[in-house]
């Protein structure tokens, strides 16, 4: 990469740079001209005399001369702001495209590191460098270039004239010049020492925080909070001086340019009055050589100011870069080379050696020959280079010495569109990528879209736009929205095979099960896939009738009944008889609804949800008044938490007392009816809800729907023939409730869905609803088992002729025993390599490689 | 049935006669009210016991498990406290209990029995006392049963 800032400008923008300068320079006459006009306009068009004047060949009277010369300053102002409006933009654009290229260069080098790079380098130190600390340089370069021309030019040509007039007071105004082109780059220079620092210890405290993030349970299991919290408080303090210290010279530079330059004036008050009593310079000169000196003011701070922030921006340029060019970083080639070799043939390791830089990462001089379509173990552990020796064949790692080939091609030399596609490797951290499980199923299939979209209108329009900033800035151009899968590779002809054969794979790990799970508790968008929907409808049918018909069942459930109350179910639902359709939003906090308030006002409900609210608080501050805070009993029981009981007793108080004035507020009253919401009468059997009330709340559902549910797009009613979007396939299967004061209802009720889910073959279309399951931050809503059996999904998609697994399922149980038999079957007829601590896991496999220590200890061949 | 029925129910169980009205309704509160039909298991001997059931309405029959299967060996009624033993110290279902009848059940859970009982001790004292009772007439029965068996 460019070593100094100014380098890669240059290199990248040197014909936009002098375009900016051009037209900064043509923008000078059009300023000029501004400032000049006032002065004709008053002395020639206001007080001129000798009127009529011919301009152009046209004759002007004065009134009509003053409105030309007006309609001239008004074309001008507008010529002038528009250039400065054009100009500003086009640097501003120019600078993001600068800094988008650097970024995605930094990025791109990011994924050209190897591997056993990253063990000195942490995300916290890398993510800062590539988000904020270049930004900076994109708002600095669409001045880098025409800001020192323009105003030096300007400075050049204002000594000239104050030379011309006299070379004397041209000395003085430049006087000053060589003590501040002296001091200045001093004081700079330690400015940008400190620089250096400040961004360097930033980033530590960047890692520092990333890694306390991280590591959170640790801190809290080992009370090392305090310890962090030092730490961290002394880097900003370090941070606090170092910026202090930059202030202090900052600040000492700008006095120090203020003060010079005010310093000059004296030497031409003295020196120009001299030579003006001696009668060598005129008055005049004098004054004008003063007013020249003015104007040089200016540039010169330009100049100062342009200076500091070239130092500033160039150190944080090459703080960032000096990062990003390790010796050893792979050719950019291999990330983007379109050429895939076969990878035919056994694989050798020929006298390898590899240091991963520790102890215990270390391979030294293994020779093996694993031929195609064999399997083999590799049998040692953790320590003794297996992981190594695996890393190496996948082609992750390269040799220290020695060659790793598989059908005599010698890995290091393959891209990775070689590697990343012939080779199926996990290992044994695995990453689960933020994202749905269809997302990290199909990951390994993702190498380049696989098709071109057709686009028209608009759409095209974009993508062309898209397309030629990309061009500009040298990003990749590949389109994200084109299909991506490489169903080729994965040997399927279609979607619909794809997705059966990860069903088949996920059979076959035992991943199945849970995604069937995650599928029942996840949402359907019935616009994807009507029949589906329809079919679910259908169960719910079904289900409804079994429920009716067997009257064990139907104890243990109370369904949705537009003319019956249900009481395992909250008085939201039962009034609303709808749900909200953005899934997230709690049933109680509808009642913040405008319409939802317009409604309960105008069915006088409000008023009697308030009641019962208030009996509710009531009798939860009267239960739990003496119960300590720390039992427990209230954050289970009541829908009230501890912290909310003494405002729950305020308003009490405030409501029975009549004489107060200001009565409840609004938000109080709110926060009544929202308790009275959430209450579920069969659980929480607090008597408040008398058969009246219920009558009523059946009555309101009615203008409820035709209120506010017909109109808003904010609701669903609940109705047994319609899917309900925002709630689970498995609520939209038991349209109803399990009853809260039945034992194991839940349970029950379960298994009965589970039955009928299976008799009617939606398990399947089921399962593919849980491919949808968002898997959370690196798949922290995954157990750490479903998350590796996941990844050994992905690599078995892959169909790659080479599959690397190490220690995945190593287990001596009968379930690993049998995982791995479903493994070798799998991949019967391409090569497999196992990764195993146990030498008895090892036998199960053709060939067997044990380690220690780095060394091949023993051999069994196939 | 409401809270209230609930609180009078709870005021004919011997073993909390002597807790005050508020008291009871907490306990009622924090309890699961659960109705099981007739021939529905309550409770399964052998299995472990994590609450404890207060009958409000009608009654169970009280099974044990013999060489000949299982055998009715009592029956349990209306408000009495069945399996508090289970929820007290950690043994397992001494018995099997089947609804007789339609059945009104308030089932209190092991944890919050026992954070009730730690944070109101004098529900402590009142059950302290039913046992306390309870064994001696245990003891008395044992007595006569062993002075009997000598005869």
């Amino acid at each position: 990469m460019e070593k100094s800032l100014f380098r890669f400008i240059w290199r990248f923008s040197a014909r936009q740079q002098l375009f900016i300068l051009l037209v900064t320079v043509f923008s000078y006459p059009i300023s000029y001209v501004l400032l000049e006009l006032p002065k004709l306009i008053v002395n020639d068009a206001v007080q001129g005399d000798s009127f009529p004047r011919e301009v152009f060949g046209f004759e002007f009277d004065q009134i009509s001369y003053l409105v030309l010369l007006c309609v001239g300053f008004l074309g001008l102002v507008v010529a002038s702001n528009g250039l400065k409006l054009y100009l500003n933009v086009y640097k501003g654009r120019l600078g993001e495209r600068m800094l988008r290229r650097l970024r995605f260069e930094l990025f791109q080098r990011v994924l050209r590191f190897r591997l056993p790079h990253f063990r000195k380098i942490s995300s916290g130190e890398i993510i800062p460098m590539i988000t904020s600390e270049v930004e900076d340089v994109g708002g600095f370069i669409g001045e880098a270039i025409a800001l020192p021309a323009y105003q030096g030019g300007m400075l050049v040509v204002q000594l000239g004239f104050i030379f011309m007039q006299d070379p004397l007071l041209g000395l003085a105004a430049i006087s000053s010049y060589p003590i501040q082109g002296y001091i200045i780059p001093k004081l700079q220079r330690r400015v940008v020492v400190l620089s250096r620092e400040r961004v360097k210890n930033i980033r530590v405290i960047a890692d520092k925080v990333g890694e306390s993030i991280t590591g959170v349970p640790e801190i809290h299991a080992n009370d090392t909070a305090a310890w962090h919290s030092s730490d961290i408080s002394d880097r900003l303090y370090q941070n606090f001086r170092i910026r202090y210290e930059i202030f202090n010279r900052k600040y000492f530079i700008k006095f120090l340019n203020n003060f010079m330059n005010q310093l000059t004036p004296f030497f031409f008050y003295l020196i120009g009055g001299y030579l003006v009593i001696q009668g060598d310079l005129s008055i005049g000169a004098l004054l004008a050589v003063i007013a020249a000196y003015k104007d040089l003011a200016g540039p010169w701070k330009e100049l100062l100011s342009y200076y500091q922030m070239v130092s500033d921006v160039d150190v944080k340029y090459q703080t960032v870069v000096e990062n990003f060019d390790p010796v050893d970083i792979y050719p950019v080639e291999r990330l983007t080379s379109e050429e895939a070799v076969s990878l035919e043939g056994d694989l050798e390791l020929k006298n390898v050696s590899f240091s991963g830089g520790a102890a215990g990462q270390e391979l030294f001089d293994a020779t093996l020959k694993i031929k195609e379509g064999s399997t083999c173990a590799i049998v040692g552990p953790d320590g003794s280079g297996r992981t190594e020796i695996l890393q190496l064949a996948a082609g992750l790692v390269s040799p220290v010495s020695g060659r790793v080939e598989i059908g005599g091609q010698d890995l290091e030399k393959l891209a990775a569109a070689t590697l990343g596609r012939q080779i199926a490797y996990v290992g044994g951290a695995v990453h689960i990528w933020t994202g749905t499980i269809r997302d990290n199923l199909f990951y390994g299939l993702r190498h380049r879209p696989t098709a071109e979209i057709e686009r028209e209108g608009d759409d095209l329009v974009e993508y062309k736009r898209r397309l030629s900033e990309a061009n500009f800035t040298k990003n990749l151009i590949l389109d994200l929205d084109a299909p991506w899968n490489d169903l080729e590779a994965a040997g399927v002809r279609d979607d619909k095979a794809l997705n059966a054969r990860a069903m088949e794979l996920l059979k076959t790990v035992g991943l199945e099960p849970d995604v069937y799970r995650l599928g029942l508790q996840s949402r359907l968008d019935p616009t994807l896939n009507d029949t589906f929907a329809d079919r679910i409808l259908a169960v719910r049918q079904a289900l409804a009738t079994r429920i009716a018909e067997d009257p064990k069942l139907s104890g243990l459930t109370e369904l949705w009944q537009v003319d019956h109350f249900n009481n395992s179910a909250s008085l939201a639902e039962n009034l609303f008889f709808a749900v909200p359709s953005d899934a997230d939003m709690r049933m109680d906090e509808v009642s913040a609804i405008p319409e939802v308030r317009v409604f309960l006002a105008e069915q006088k409900l409000d008023k009697k949800l308030q009641d019962i609210g208030q009996k509710i608080a009531e009798t939860m501050v009267e239960l739990f008044a003496n119960v300590s805070g720390d039992s427990g009993l209230l954050g289970t029981y009541s829908f009230i938490t501890q912290e909310e009981l003494p405002d729950y007793e305020r308003i009490i108080r405030l409501a029975k007392s009549a004489s107060a004035k200001p009565g409840l507020a609004d938000e109080d009253k709110m926060k009544l009816i929202r308790l009275a919401l959430k209450m579920v009468p069969a659980r929480h059997r607090l008597g408040v809800l008398d058969d009246e009330m219920r009558k009523e709340m059946i009555e309101a559902r009615q203008t409820f729907l035709k209120e506010v549910v017909d109109k808003s797009p904010d609701f669903e009613a609940i109705d047994p023939k319609v899917y309900l979007p925002s709630l689970t396939i498995e609520d939209n299967l038991l349209f109803g409730r399990a009853r809260v004061d039945r034992r194991d209802a839940r349970q029950r009720i379960d298994e009965v869905i589970r039955s009928m889910v299976e008799e009617n073959g939606l398990r399947e279309p089921i399962v593919y609803a849980g491919f949808d399951y968002h898997v959370g931050v690196s798949g922290s809503r995954l157990s750490a088992s479903q998350r590796r059996r996941l990844a050994v999904v992905r690599a078995l998609l892959k169909n790659a002729r080479v599959t690397i697994l190490d220690d995945i399922a190593t287990g001596l149980g009968e379930d690993d025993k049998k995982a791995r038999a479903v493994l070798r079957e799998l991949l019967s007829g391409r090569t497999l390599i196992f990764g195993a601590s146990s030498a008895t896991v090892g036998d199960e496999f053709e060939q067997k490689i044990v380690l220690d220590q780095g060394r091949i200890v023993e051999e069994r061949e196939s | 049935m409401s809270l209230e029925t609930e609180v009078e129910a709870l005021r004919k169980v011997p073993l909390f006669r002597g807790i005050d009205e508020t008291k009871l309704r907490l306990l009622a509160f924090i309890s699961d009210r659960m109705e099981f039909q007739e021939g529905e298991r309550l409770c399964t001997q052998g299995e472990e016991g994590d609450s404890a059931f207060i009958i409000l309405q009608g009654s169970a029959d009280v099974l044990v498990q013999t060489p000949d299967g299982e055998r009715k060996v009592a029956d349990v009624k209306e408000n009495s406290i069945v399996g508090e033993i289970a929820i007290l110290c950690d043994v397992p279902r001494t018995a099997t209990l089947i609804a007789a009848s339609n059945m009104d059940v308030l089932t209190v859970s092991k944890d919050d029995f026992l954070k009730l009982l730690k944070e109101f001790p004098d529900i402590s004292l009142e059950v302290m006392r039913t046992l306390a009772l309870r064994l001696e007439r245990t003891t008395r029965d044992l007595a006569a049963a062993r002075s009997g068996a000598v005869d």
